[in-house]
């Protein structure tokens, strides 16, 4: 399988592996969807990635869009950066890169890296993974997690699957001893009450996602304000990267939980 | 149930070549909406809006 986002993965991993393809192209990748037209990476959280990722950005002429720096010191915070380029067709194409992905333990992220989790260079995020970073505010996400979550083992298709019907199929067999909420609901046998069970965890997520995503919304007004007045798009990417992380360092504080107002 | 469209689930019927191929035609159209897409799709930003930015040469008060 070939696309931009496969063949980016293959060059930002040539002399080691820092980036993992992560949410729609992962989709993709897993053959349930052709469902985004922007590229995602999980990046290794260390200046070296950060350095080799924007030489491989710059190759491809690609320009900062509105976001936090490449650089440790913001994406150790969560923060997200975000490039755009074009390919040989002049079609549009959009990087963004983080390293803490939401809902994934450090331990998790680490093993992202191992040599033993998949053949360099090429780096996907695995199902798991992947299901617990589609449990956002966006309502969309939800089917494509049933879907994804029918490609794994049933005794963790059912902790994460959003198809009713499939926790009604599986909970004798694998769900007795389960503490999900849907899961225990399906124990009566009742469809309905698995439905709202499930409908219950979602909004759970999604409101969940939401409060976290302000956070940093609350956090980067001023930031985004000053990036823009720079017109950071403009610039090459050394001069942008530059720019930008002066700017960051008066207005986008490392953490989220930093700032203040 | 199924959750995803008869089309999204056929991709793992396609060879490689056709996924490619498919992938490619979906690229292309996907281009259209370019002009309308959110600022930001995935990472932290997604609540945030962006100011429309003046022409070159507005902003200055000086």
């Amino acid at each position: 399988m070939r696309n931009i986002y496969f063949d980016l993965t293959e060059e930002l991993n040539a002399e080691g592996t820092i980036a993992v393809l992560a949410s729609g192209q992962a989709v993709v990748f897993y053959r349930l969807a052709l469902m985004s037209k922007d590229g995602d990476w999980i990046l290794r959280e260390a200046p070296e990635a950060c350095r080799r990722a924007l030489t491989v950005l710059e190759k491809h002429g690609a320009r900062y869009r509105p976001g936090a720096p490449l650089d440790v010191r913001w994406l150790a915070g969560g923060w997200s950066s975000h490039f755009e380029m074009s390919d040989p067709q002049a079609r549009r194409v959009r990087c963004d890169f983080f390293s803490r992905p939401p809902r994934i333990r450090p331990d998790e992220v680490a093993a992202l890296f191992s040599p033993e989790e998949m053949p360099e260079p090429f780096r996907v995020v695995g199902l798991e993974p992947l299901i617990r970073m589609k449990q956002t505010q966006r309502a969309k996400d939800y089917p494509v997690i049933g879907e994804l979550a029918r490609l794994l083992p049933p005794d963790l298709e059912i902790e994460l699957t959003t198809d009713p019907d499939r926790i009604l199929e599986l909970v004798q067999a694998v769900g007795k001893d389960s503490g999900r909420s849907s899961v225990r609901a399906a124990l009566s046998g009742v469809r309905e009450d698995v439905v709202v069970a499930l409908a219950r965890e979602a909004d759970q997520n999604q409101r969940e996602d939401r409060a976290r995503l302000d956070k940093y919304r609350a956090a980067a007004v001023g930031y985004l304000r000053e990036i823009q007045a720079a017109r950071i798009g403009d610039l090459d990417l050394p001069s942008a990267h530059e720019r930008i992380c002066e700017i960051a360092e008066r207005w986008l504080p490392f953490d989220p939980d930093e700032a203040k107002g | 149930m199924e959750l995803l469209s008869e089309d999204d689930l056929n991709l793992k019927d396609m060879t490689p070549e056709e996924l490619d191929r498919a992938w490619d035609l979906w690229f292309d159209l996907a281009q259209a909406t370019n002009d309308f897409d959110p600022p930001w799709t995935h990472g932290v930003f997604l609540n945030c809006t962006l100011d429309p930015v003046p022409p070159r040469g507005d902003g200055d008060n000086s």
